[in-house]
């Protein structure tokens, strides 16, 4: 099965520095490489939430397990967060060894994390 | 990979539930790649061999190839999964958590791995143990 990847930054300026990637397919040794590179050119840029969104996500195996480690860590390192939407049950086994990692934030849907952001970006805001 | 592939379409097609499918093809998957990428060292020419079989209550996937000897079963005892980015062991860790038996045999040359996991009887609910 293949990975299709789609990389949005939000528009919203209450929401900069966000983007999201969102995964429809199998996060697989085939198709984690190109993931890796896109979302290595992504972090390139300004990124302070790095969201990826899961809801088509049908399959992951540990070469995917890495890339969402590779990300948290990139961004823990720029004081930013990597955040996991939308992940549906069936892949839920594969994250358990990952999830309880810190730096991970994990959100039911877009609600949730939009409820986070909002705090999130008014700390900065409040900071500044 | 094509042999996860086809044993999604196979257990799909005898009604193994999808919880299961998803374990038995994340198994698939992580000794599969670690095949290629340690055992045949990524050389596309070379090949190993992946056999599917459902008996009544239990669903068995048996991995061969020709590369180095290599027991897994020792490595998921030794690896253990670390609290930083190391993922090393994630996959064989993976692996324990969705299969019920691990058998490593090496014989004439060949390394053999038989994975098997209850998937409840023929109507193939859960099994309770």
């Amino acid at each position: 099965m293949p990975l299709e990847i789609k990389i949005q930054k939000d528009a919203d300026p209450k929401k900069s520095g966000v983007v999201t990637i969102t995964l429809v397919g199998s996060l697989d040794t085939a198709t984690a490489p190109e993931l890796d590179r896109q979302m290595m050119e992504c972090l390139a840029g300004r990124v302070s939430d790095l969201v990826f969104d899961l809801a088509g996500l049908k399959f992951v195996s540990s070469a995917g397990l890495r890339l969402f480690t590779l990300a948290r860590k990139q961004m823990v390192a720029r004081g930013g967060k990597a955040s996991l939407i939308n992940m549906q049950p069936q892949v839920e086994e594969a994250f358990a060894i990952i999830q309880s990692l810190p730096g991970f934030n994990l959100f039911r849907d877009l609600a949730a994390l939009d409820r986070y952001l909002a705090e999130r970006q008014g700390s900065h805001t409040q900071n500044s | 990979m094509r042999a996860v592939e086809a044993l999604e379409q196979f257990a799909r097609a005898q009604g193994v539930p999808e919880k299961i499918i998803f374990g038995l093809m994340l198994a698939l998957e992580e000794c599969g790649s670690n095949i290629v990428n340690h055992g045949l060292r990524r050389d596309a020419l070379r090949k190993f061999q992946v056999t599917i079989e459902l008996t009544h209550d239990t669903f068995v996937i048996e991995l061969r190839d020709r590369g180095p000897a290599f027991d897994p079963t020792k490595a998921a005892e030794r690896e253990q999964p670390k609290e930083e980015d190391a993922p090393g062991g994630w996959g064989i860790q993976l692996v324990r958590r969705n299969i019920d038996e691990m058998q490593y045999t090496r014989v004439d040359g060949e390394n053999i791995l038989r994975l098997a996991k209850r998937v409840g009887g023929p109507d193939h609910s859960p099994s309770v143990s």
